[in-house]
């Protein structure tokens, strides 16, 4: 498929410094990344800057159109203020895109890195398996998980991590075993290095760079995945203001208050396109010739 | 080459019976309880103990597994607990009719993810470039489910242009190829595009720019060799993978096609996996989960298979 | 014919195929997710029985459906007379109606009525079906037996004496054994009997015959189900009037109404509530009339519950403002006053009025020890969706926002629909109930059995039956025992009356909606009669 990160170099910290600098110089992936701070900052300071109670409403007040007196974007089906369920909902829509990444990222790179230094039979052990959960198509595997386990957060974020943790695990194990083979970690090893310490010192700055941006591209993915289950009612459960569920939940208000309805799927759009951008960016900014 | 095939398929042998595990645990792992379909809350317990003997349900868990493996290996996926109706004719069905919107979905996206993709390619960090590019990033971005909403609302209810769900006006079984029957196909099928459409269209821009960054297509150019010549050496080196990424975009799309069957009430496998799901019809929830993953792993043989055959450039071990 | 009239009605002939559109041609989008079962016991919940048991199938007794106004009583069905043997109370002899033919052509005779008990009842029987099992016995939870005496008369046997035998036998609907006889000779080639008879009911599903008012004409598995009329149906007041019915499973709110304002269908069940204004104003008509349904919250009584104290339980009952509720329902749910309304002959004038007034609240939790420093924590589990739950979560989200008022902070757990209703049977005390200290499972109320009895006998309690909450009390076992054992009509609905104002006065639930069962359909379609019921008779209905 695309550039895999896979075959990224040894690469020292200024290599970074430059690509910070050259993303620095490309205006929309700045732009999004600026997007991006905003979704997080209004994430993490909701509750100052949501005008009302996201769970408390008026139900004689429901479902009244963007512009209201008292509700500048309108009021749900239970009257609660759209705009401070937006608010709020940042909270939960990013968390629940960015926690399974992160710890499917945690995870991943464990197995990968583990698998990919020790060789073998471990590596055959640990990477079999996981093919056996690449081999289901990712909708299909969170869906049949999500479904098995039930709806509610914690289910959400196993079901989400299971399906990311495979192909950053392949990835980390590409990496480690490209860089195992080096000179410079054959000549630790034979100096008798520890298997930690030749981890942390030699594979660990090689792996993370290019697996972290393998992940954050897939931020957008599990967001969009995450808010699917919510929509199908295999995700977060009411009355959290998520984005996906919100949709699911104002859908049937979509004839008579489209603009209403259509908010959270704009916020969802918004984020994931955020994102994207700003992890293009990244890459083509870490796409410099050694 | 034949024999990287038959390396290959054995592979993915292991590979399918892990699958068969998962599909299974999966299915067997959640709560409830597995005759919800057929057994009102308000049955006795004396009821519900005889039908989950009748059923089989009352085995160990380790003889279920392998009494559904061993039917499973000669074909037979078992009959749906609620409608008694064999699942792997239900399944084929649907699976039928997913492909329907899949392969229409996958063709349109492809049209415009490879031109898309060549355009902003060619004419790289130009506008053209950026309108493409900024298609191609739309597509990966919205939640389909959420447009899929929108353009009922758009070309069914305000303009009445479009029908908004179902297989035509008879049912799929009635399906015949003409206007209409295929008006059902449009909305999904569009609505499906979008993800294979910007995946395209990011690969092929990529691929198209790494071409032409390539020294010997300088080469070529300096050897007189016209512009079209130059694109057909592109369309050359870029087709394998585009075509490979293809391929892999059909079976996620097969696999995931719920959301959009949903919006659409369109009588696919997603359709089938959200009524297996939510009436706990295990035997086709297991069935459906497998065929799927199934129908993926053999997909991405296949076209490993093929890519290896296009493009004697990739060496596999 | 000048050419843009036949450009025009190309088009329209294009549009919409000459088979489904033909003249009294009905397409229903049904909530379901699925086609119920055709093979005589539908599943899907009183949706199956209201779609592919009422039309094609008959039962012994029949609800009366022709009347808005009237509530919905038993009426004669295949079954001209029936009553109890004086001596033995647990034998009921049935006379069945003379010259009904099944739609294979084939006569109903006592013969039939004994082979469509057996099904379920005779596991050696060879066409025992075990998928039907539990709709079929459930419903009927004291027949052990039929007989058949000659060719009209059948005997019926119960477990124990049970007055309420003849309503529950409006769920046993009777297929066609000689058409499935048909089923089993075509399968000859399938040599286990048990794998024989699955398929053979798998084929009679996709091709049923019963004695209904409409026959089957073709089956699409998951996706539709199309009938023609019988013209030679016994009861000429149902004789039906439309050439054809198509029903169709949508289970998605938001596609059903997509699907009506786009001309799809002429008639969708259950609009969501929200589209209602505009499905209105495009010149569609809504009708709804109250069904015998109760949307609860169903108490524990377990060591520890809240509900444990009466006063409470009343403070919860008067604290919701439920026109309120109608209102942002937009108007499709019907106020409770109990189990069954005002008027019906169950109702028995309750000492407690179930209303809204947040003082008299207010000062019961007072009294009960509570107050705006000493709020009391409740935990309720609900669904965020089911058949017959209308709008769960927004609905709970209300209780929960209304008793804040009255001290109570609920905090709601949502969980999966068949989860809930597993936990109905395995009642409070089970871990899958979360530690909950209600429930949220709705129900229907017609048979005294599924209305009062199952949630207020002692015997009924985990995993018999659905006293959830363990609500245990001899006075209420000594009503049920004598409601069963009059077999009086009159004498019968007297102790159920009773039986219903305690319920009320003991306040195991808080009452929160009846639904109204709201339909959605095109102004061509006429003739609607909208019962107070769960079911509705598609013989009079027409399209223009």
């Amino acid at each position: 498929m695309s550039a895999s990160p896979a075959g990224a170099l040894v690469r020292s910290p200024g290599y970074w410094v430059a690509v910070l600098r050259r993303f620095a110089r490309d205006p929309v992936a700045i732009g999004a990344a600026a997007v991006v701070l905003g979704l997080i900052l209004m994430a993490v300071f909701a509750p100052w800057l949501a005008p009302q109670d996201p769970l408390q409403g008026m139900t004689l007040k429901r479902l009244r159109p963007p512009g209201t007196e008292g509700h500048l974007l309108g009021t749900d089906e239970l009257g609660r203020d759209m705009l401070s369920r937006l608010i709020h909902g940042a909270r939960i829509s990013l968390f629940m895109g960015i926690v399974p990444v992160f710890t499917a990222l945690l995870a991943g790179a464990a197995i990968g890195i583990v698998a990919g230094y020790a060789g073998g039979w471990t590596n055959s052990l640990l990477m079999r398996t996981m093919d056996v959960f690449f081999a289901f198509p990712s909708v299909l595997l969170a869906v049949a998980l999500a479904g098995a386990l039930g709806p509610g957060i914690l289910n959400s974020i196993i079901a989400l991590t299971l399906v990311f943790v495979p192909p950053i695990a392949r990835v980390a194990e590409s990496v480690t075993t490209g860089v195992r083979s080096r000179d410079y970690v054959e000549a630790a090893k034979a100096s008798g290095a520890g298997a930690l310490t030749i981890i942390r010192k030699h594979v660990l700055g090689n792996v993370l760079g290019p697996i972290f941006v393998y992940a954050m591209s897939l931020i957008a993915v599990c967001m969009i995945l995450a808010s699917g289950l919510s929509f199908l009612g295999l995700g977060v459960k009411p009355p959290m203001p998520d984005w996906g569920l919100m949709l699911n939940t104002l859908r049937t208000a979509i004839y008579t208050q489209p603009l209403l309805c259509a908010l959270p799927g704009v916020m969802i759009f918004i984020t994931s396109i955020s994102f994207n951008i700003m992890t293009d960016g990244l890459r083509s900014a870490m796409d410099i010739k050694a | 080459m034949f024999a990287y095939a038959i390396k290959r398929t054995l592979f993915t042998l292991p590979i399918m019976l892990g699958v068969s595990l998962v599909c299974f645990a999966l299915v067997h792992l959640a709560p409830g309880d597995p005759l919800v379909s057929v057994l009102p809350p308000d049955a006795s317990q004396a009821i519900k103990e005889q039908m989950m003997a009748l059923y089989g349900f009352d085995r160990p868990y380790l003889e279920q597994f392998a009494r559904w493996l061993a039917r499973v290996a000669q074909g037979d996926l078992g009959t749906s607990i609620r409608t008694g109706r064999p699942v792997s004719l239900e399944i084929g069905k649907a699976v039928g009719n997913t492909l329907m919107i899949a392969a229409l979905a996958t063709l349109i996206g492809f049209v415009l993810g490879t031109l898309f993709g060549f355009v902003a390619g060619y004419f790289r960090d130009s506008w053209l470039d950026k309108a493409a590019s900024a298609a191609a990033v739309f597509g990966v971005s919205v939640p389909h489910y959420w447009l899929g909403m929108i353009l009922v609302i758009i070309f069914a209810v305000q303009l009445g242009w479009l029908p908004p769900t179902g297989a035509g006006p008879g049912g799929s079984e009635a399906w015949v190829w003409d206007w209409v029957h295929v008006q059902h196909l449009i909305l999904p099928a569009v609505t499906m595009s979008v993800i294979p459409m910007g995946i395209i269209a990011r690969t092929v821009r990529a691929l198209v720019a790494e071409i032409l960054s390539q020294e010997f297509v300088a080469g070529l150019r300096a050897k007189g060799l016209s512009e079209s010549g130059v694109f057909g050496h592109v369309v050359k080196n870029a087709a394998p993978t585009a075509l490979a990424v293809m391929g892999i975009q059909l079976g996620y799309l097969l696999g995931g096609s719920i959301l959009i069957e949903t919006v659409f009430s369109w009588p696919g496998s997603g359709l089938l996996l959200n009524d297996a799901i939510f009436q706990r019809d295990l035997p086709l929830l297991q069935g459906t989960i497998l065929v799927l993953a199934l129908f993926f792993v053999v997909l991405n043989l296949v076209v490993d298979v093929m890519q290896t055959t296009l493009d004697p450039r990739i060496q596999r071990a | 014919m000048k050419l843009n009239q036949l450009v025009g009605a190309t088009a329209i002939a294009l549009a919409f195929p000459l088979a489904v559109h033909a003249q009294g041609a009905l397409r229903i989008a049904m909530t379901a997710a699925d086609i119920p079962k055709t093979t005589g016991q539908p599943d899907q919940g009183f949706e199956g029985n209201r779609f592919t048991g009422i039309p094609l199938f008959d039962a012994l007794t029949h609800w009366d459906l022709s009347s808005a106004d009237k509530p919905s009583v038993l009426i004669p069905g295949l079954a001209t007379s029936w009553k109890v043997d004086d001596k033995d109370k647990t034998k009921w002899t049935f006379v069945l109606r003379k010259g009904v033919k099944f739609h294979d052509g084939s006569d109903l005779k006592a013969d039939a009525i004994v082979w469509n008990v057996e099904k379920v009842l005779r596991k050696d029987a060879r066409h025992f079906a075990p998928d039907q099992i539990g709709v079929t016995v459930s419903r009927m939870p004291n027949l052990v037996s039929a007989r058949r005496i000659d060719d009209y008369t059948v005997e019926l046997t119960t477990k124990e004496p049970d007055s309420f035998l003849p309503i529950n036998l409006t769920n046993l609907f009777i297929a066609s054994p000689a058409h499935w006889q048909k089923k089993w000779d075509a399968l000859g080639s399938v040599s286990d009997p048990a794998e024989r008879a699955k398929q053979a009911w798998a084929a009679f599903a996709a091709d049923a015959s019963g004695s209904g008012p409409f026959k089957m004409a073709r089956f699409t598995p998951r996706e539709r189900v199309e009938y023609v009329k019988n013209e030679a149906y016994w009861d000429p007041k149902r004789k039906p009037r439309l050439d054809r019915v198509v029903l169709l499973p949508m289970p998605e709110a938001s596609a059903r109404t997509a699907a009506l304002l786009s001309g799809q269908v002429d008639w969708i069940e259950n609009p969501a509530p929200d589209a209602v204004p505009q499905i209105r104003q495009k010149g569609f008509s809504i009708t709804a009339n109250a069904q015998p349904h109760v949307w609860p919250w169903q108490f524990s009584f377990v060591e520890g519950s809240p509900w444990l104290d009466r006063r409470v339980r009343h403070a919860a009952n008067l604290c919701v403002n439920r026109d309120e509720l109608k209102q942002a329902l937009g108007g499709l749910m019907e106020v409770p006053k109990g189990t069954v309304p005002p008027g019906h002959p169950w109702w028995g004038n309750p000492k407690f009025e179930i209303k809204y007034d947040l003082k008299a609240a207010q000062k019961l939790m007072s009294d009960a020890g509570f107050g705006p420093n000493k709020r009391l924590k409740v935990k309720t589990i609900t669904s965020a969706s089911g058949s017959g739950q209308m709008q769960p979560v927004p609905m709970n989200e209300f209780l929960q926002q209304a008793l804040r008022a009255c001290y109570f902070d609920v905090e709601l757990e949502v969980i999966e629909w068949n989860a809930l209703f597993t936990n109905w049977r395995e009642g409070a005390k089970d871990p899958k109930a979360r530690g909950a200290h209600a429930t949220n499972v709705t129900f229907a109320a017609m048979d005294p059995f599924f209305a009062m009895v199952r949630f207020t006998s002692s015997k009924t309690v985990p995993p018999v039956s659905n006293n959830w909450g363990y609500f245990i009390n001899p006075e209420f076992d000594d009503l049920i025992a004598k409601a069963r054992g009059t077999f009086d009509d009159k004498g019968r609905d007297a102790a159920l009356a009773r039986l219903h104002a305690r319920i009320v006065e003991e306040a195991p639930f808080l009452w929160v909606a009846h639904d109204v069962g709201p339909r959605a359909m095109s102004a061509k379609v006429k003739g609607v009669v909208q019962p107070k019921s769960w079911f509705i008779d598609l013989a009079p209905v027409t399209v223009q």
